[in-house]
């Protein structure tokens, strides 16, 4: 049906979105990596000399470096974790009949819409607190000592808000495609005498593929950024425990004000997301095409 | 799918899953909660559940402190703004990519996608200085232009996926009928295309909304929307949880009631194409 | 959309209005940090705006943390984003040398710049010229409760040694009853426990680095000043200590979970006061603590200051607002709506002159004391290459102190011991100092 006429037209349409993100991309990537050859520190201006590879090596050899990206795996692939787990157990739930079904959605879809600041400041001062906090309350109750989640379980504790947030968001893809599955052939299959995790394994788990998947792509995407809820909470810390590559980044150029070394770390970080989009891309447009 | 199950199945699904449900709400219930109580009640031991005096104090003092409705207005303004034209940009794109699918329009939509994975601070630099040179720092405007480009990948891949569910078929019948490009997309297009758009819209300022990386870093005063009013109920000097929680719930409050009246466009909103 | 248009319409008509009824507007953009004497003077701004119908005031209010890298991110790019910016003894030398900052000069005549003490002012001054106002200044010191020490059977001295502290502590402590013996800083960043642990290095003896630039913190005084800190905090301090700033160790103080708190003077004021704090009543006041045998009080000088960026546009504007907020009649103005205890502290002479004052404020010797003992060109006792206080005074502090500052932290949370936290400290240091060219 694409005749030539329609092609160009097509690539005319096509052009704004592309040329707006190219520019997007590249003029601020461009002057990431002319910043990232130069000794460039916001506090010393100067004449900040090119000095090539130096800012790399400098930010590459720092061992916090191996400790961030560490981090950054940890924090995405324990939230995918959780929320896609989660989200399956809960869409499945919610999926039976129960009753006041709406109420219990709108319940489980409320995280999603709060502010990641917000969420990271009422978790950390209401609930993780250990002196006036709720689970400081609650331990206490049990007559157990109060936990300091935030200086004893860091990385954990931010996996759990962001997760929190994005449960949600997991569950009703999921759940949304689980109520367009067919149900004749559940009971069909309830009928040829399968229990209800063969069911599971054999029928809804491969109906979901393509829903899991691009929970899987957003989430990375949103998570491999991660950054108002470790600077409200932590600050990185304690020490560089909950330090992710996007808070190194932005404490070598922000705090330290070394805008080179940050650059550096920049484009290190880009190159790696890079990869992991590649990665995911691949696995993404295989599904989403099938 | 109505499946039949004992009323006793029925009553411990049901038992379960509100348990669960009320536990995920519990923090949103628990701070608006808190921000009826004063200072000290907040941090009661025992705390405090519905037995205290109810008092707006302290949506006074946060209004005298921080100004809430202008930065309000300036949330409504950015996502607003930042959405709809993101959707005019991704229309024609999305549109294109759909019906007249090249060899190359998945690689383009997957370039796209990819331009979101970089990570923010890498540019924050440039694009402050960018900014800064061209007058848009602390403007409602700057901000508008960053989070259309932030969102606008987002925002083509969803009517991409909106616009492929409408048979071609019609399109074809259409033309038959000597319909122009124009009068397709407005006549033909446009009412099969709306409720795609809408849950587009909606979940997009729901992103710009809570966007909290460009728009703290971005602005000083003027511009400056409710992710930046919340800041400065970090750690602010004695007890502040009641304060805290008052902030809170006006940051949230509108995006949440948003939500929620339109629920059922957002959740198809929030598929992706993920289900056919 | 026309909705929307109509209303933006009418919203700018309503500006226009607005701005013809207060003849020429212009608007200051005021960065602040949420201390509570801060916020006390967001509330009092209408006295400002009475004065000065054609100024308007804009607050950007943040964590201190942020505050610190908003401003010097808005000042080393040029951002012109704000007209005044709080900052303090540490960068007003340092910026005033980039000529990032506007002088303070032609003062208004009843500005009385000799009235300030002379510690602060000078902290605040190159060659001689102003280039930051102080709106309120502190040294550090115990803050303690005398009705705990009481039951322990204990005094506290005015001027106590670590181990008398040490000592208060444990008998103070009382987990059962969620009361701590000492509540200290622990919360990452080079003013916030960094301040902390640099004066109490301080009074140990220690140094940060020695005249070639190398880190000292192999020595034996950091390990003894770093090993008392966690020992203090670990056996006789809150839970979650490594989270706390000065912010929070106030909340807890004034709950009445501390038994002693060491930290800026300025929190006298509100640790008395009766609205806010439940142990307002019970409060005594101690120099900052010494090693025996060691003369140095730890040299604790901060003032939260008022100065005008080079980039503003209202630069005027900007002046008569920093003249107004740290002026005498301002001081005047608290006393009058909050009394004299609630006057910003350590910033001028007459206020400790002021027999209401002193009167008022039980703090207000020990306060004056501690600030005048501080020498800020020599805040070790052992030979150093820097000036400083509680900070050092370069440009790569910021980066170090908040990296070291992380790393101490870290260890307060249990992840590594006093030696392993001093020795990545001093790899951490070491190296940026090198890479920053002083050991050249």
């Amino acid at each position: 049906m694409a005749t030539q006429h329609s092609r160009a037209a097509a690539r005319f349409m096509i052009a704004p979105s592309v040329l707006l993100l190219l520019g997007w991309m590249l003029i601020p990537l461009g002057m990431t990596i002319y910043f990232s050859l130069l000794r460039y520190n916001l506090l010393m201006p100067g004449n900040n000399p090119f000095v090539g590879f130096e800012n790399y090596s400098y930010f590459l050899s720092d061992p916090t470096f191996l400790t961030a990206m560490l981090n950054t795996l940890l924090l995405v692939g324990g939230v995918l974790l959780i929320t896609t787990v989660g989200g399956i157990l809960l869409a499945l739930l919610i999926d039976q009949p129960i009753w006041g079904q709406g109420i219990v959605r709108i319940l489980v879809i409320a995280p999603f819409f709060v502010m990641p600041t917000v969420s990271a400041l009422v978790w950390k001062n209401m609930f993780m607190n250990p002196v006036n906090g709720l689970f400081a309350w609650v331990a206490d109750l049990m007559g157990l000592q109060p936990y300091d989640f935030l200086a004893s379980a860091p990385l954990l504790s931010i996996i759990g808000m962001v997760s929190w947030t994005w449960l949600p968001f997991a569950t009703l893809i999921l759940l949304t495609a689980l109520q367009s599955l067919d149900s004749e052939q559940l009971e069909a299959a309830e009928m040829d005498g399968a229990g209800p995790v063969s069911r599971f394994f054999h029928i809804m788990l491969p109906h979901l593929a393509r829903a899991i998947t691009v929970v899987i792509l957003i989430q990375t995407i949103f998570h491999l950024s991660i950054f108002a809820e470790i600077l409200v909470t932590t600050n990185g810390g304690p020490g560089v425990a909950s330090t992710n590559l996007t808070y190194l980044v932005y404490a070598e150029s922000l705090l330290r004000f070394d805008v080179g070394t940050g650059s550096a770390g920049g484009v290190v970080a880009i190159i790696l997301a890079n990869i992991v989009a590649i990665f995911l891309m691949r696995m993404i447009g295989k599904n989403l095409d099938a | 799918m109505a499946r039949a199950v004992t009323p006793r199945r029925k009553a411990i699904n049901s038992a379960v899953a509100w348990t669960l449900a009320i536990l995920i709400f519990f923090p949103i219930f628990w701070t608006v909660l808190t921000s009826f109580k004063t200072e000290a009640q907040a941090i009661a031991d025992p705390p405090l559940f519905f037995n205290f005096d109810w008092t707006l104090e302290n949506y006074v003092t946060v209004q005298e402190r921080s100004n809430y409705f202008r930065h309000f207005w300036n949330s409504v303004v950015i996502s607003v703004g930042s959405t709809l034209l993101g959707v005019i940009i991704a229309v024609p794109a999305a549109w294109a990519m759909a019906f007249v699918p090249g060899k190359q329009t998945k690689n383009v939509l997957m370039w796209m996608l990819s331009t979101k994975m970089l990570p923010p601070v890498g540019v924050l630099v440039p694009i402050y200085l960018i900014f800064r040179n061209v007058g848009l720092l602390d403007t409602r405007t700057g901000l508008v232009i960053v989070l259309t480009l932030i969102n606008l990948p987002i925002i083509v891949w969803m009517l991409y996926t909106y616009f492929r569910e409408i048979p071609g078929e019609i399109l074809e019948a259409a033309r038959m009928d000597g319909a122009t490009l124009r009068s397709e997309i407005l006549y033909v297009l446009t009412p099969m295309a709306v409720p795609g758009i809408a849950s587009t819209v909606l979940l997009n300022i729901i992103l710009a909304w809570n966007e909290a990386f460009w728009t703290l870093n971005l602005t000083a005063a003027n511009a400056a929307p409710l992710t930046a009013f919340i800041a400065s109920y970090s750690s602010p000097e004695g007890l502040f949880y009641a304060k805290l929680s008052a902030a809170s719930t006006m940051a949230i409050a509108p995006i949440l009631i948003m939500g929620w009246f339109s629920q059922k466009q957002l959740v198809r909103g929030l598929t992706f194409g993920a289900v056919k | 959309m026309t909705n929307l248009t109509r209303a933006l319409l009418g919203a700018s008509a309503l500006c226009t209005v607005a701005g013809l009824a207060a003849a020429q507007e212009t608007t200051l953009t005021i960065a602040t940090v949420n201390n509570g004497d801060m916020i006390r003077m967001q509330g009092l701004t209408d006295d400002f705006t009475e004065q000065n119908p054609d100024i308007a005031l804009e607050w950007v209010t943040l964590e201190e943390n942020v505050l610190r890298q908003r401003v010097t991110q808005d000042i080393a790019t040029n951002g012109g984003q704000f007209d005044v910016m709080t900052i303090g003894t540490y960068e007003v030398p340092i910026w005033a040398g980039q000529d990032w900052l506007a002088p303070l000069d032609n003062l208004p005549d009843d500005y009385d710049v000799d009235d300030l003490l002379p510690s602060v002012r000078e902290a605040l001054s190159v060659d001689g010229t102003l280039y930051a106002a102080p709106f309120y200044g502190e040294s550090a010191m115990i803050m303690y409760r005398t009705d705990l020490m009481e039951e322990a059977g204990l005094e506290m001295p005015d001027s106590p040694t670590w181990s008398e502290v040490m000592e208060a502590a444990e008998a103070m402590t009382d987990k059962e009853n969620d009361v701590y013996g000492i509540c200290l800083r622990g919360k990452p960043g080079w003013g916030e426990n960094m301040a902390f642990i640099s004066a109490m290095a301080n009074s140990y003896g220690a140094r940060w680095f020695d005249m070639d630039w190398q880190a000292q913190f192999d020595s034996e005084e950091w390990n003894a000043t770093l090993t008392d800190y966690l020992t203090l905090m670990n056996e006789y301090g809150p839970p979650g200590a490594s989270s706390n700033g000065f912010n929070e160790n106030l909340s807890l103080f004034q709950q009445g979970r501390c038994g002693m708190w060491i930290d800026a003077t300025v929190a006298a004021g509100f640790v008395t006061d009766p609205d806010e704090s439940t142990v307002a009543d019970s409060v005594g006041f101690a120099q900052f603590p010494n090693k025996e045998g060691l003369d140095n009080h730890g040299n604790w000088l901060w003032a939260w200051s008022l100065a005008i960026p080079a980039s503003s546009n209202s630069t005027d504007a900007a002046k008569t607002f920093v003249a107004w907020a740290t002026s005498k009649g301002y001081t005047e103005l608290v006393a009058e709506e909050e009394g004299w205890r609630a006057a910003p502290p350590g910033t001028r002479t007459s206020l400790y002159e002021n027999e209401e004052y002193q009167e008022a404020a039980p703090f207000a010797e020990m306060t004056l004391n501690s600030m005048e003992a501080v020498d800020t060109q020599q805040p070790s006792v052992q030979e150093i290459p820097y000036t400083g206080a509680q900070f050092i005074a370069i440009p790569e502090f910021q980066g170090i102190g908040t990296a070291v500052g992380q790393t101490f932290s870290a260890a307060l949370a249990g992840q590594m011991d006093a030696e392993q936290a001093l020795s990545q400290a001093q790899s951490q240091t070491q190296r940026e100092i090198d890479r920053a060219g002083y050991t050249d």
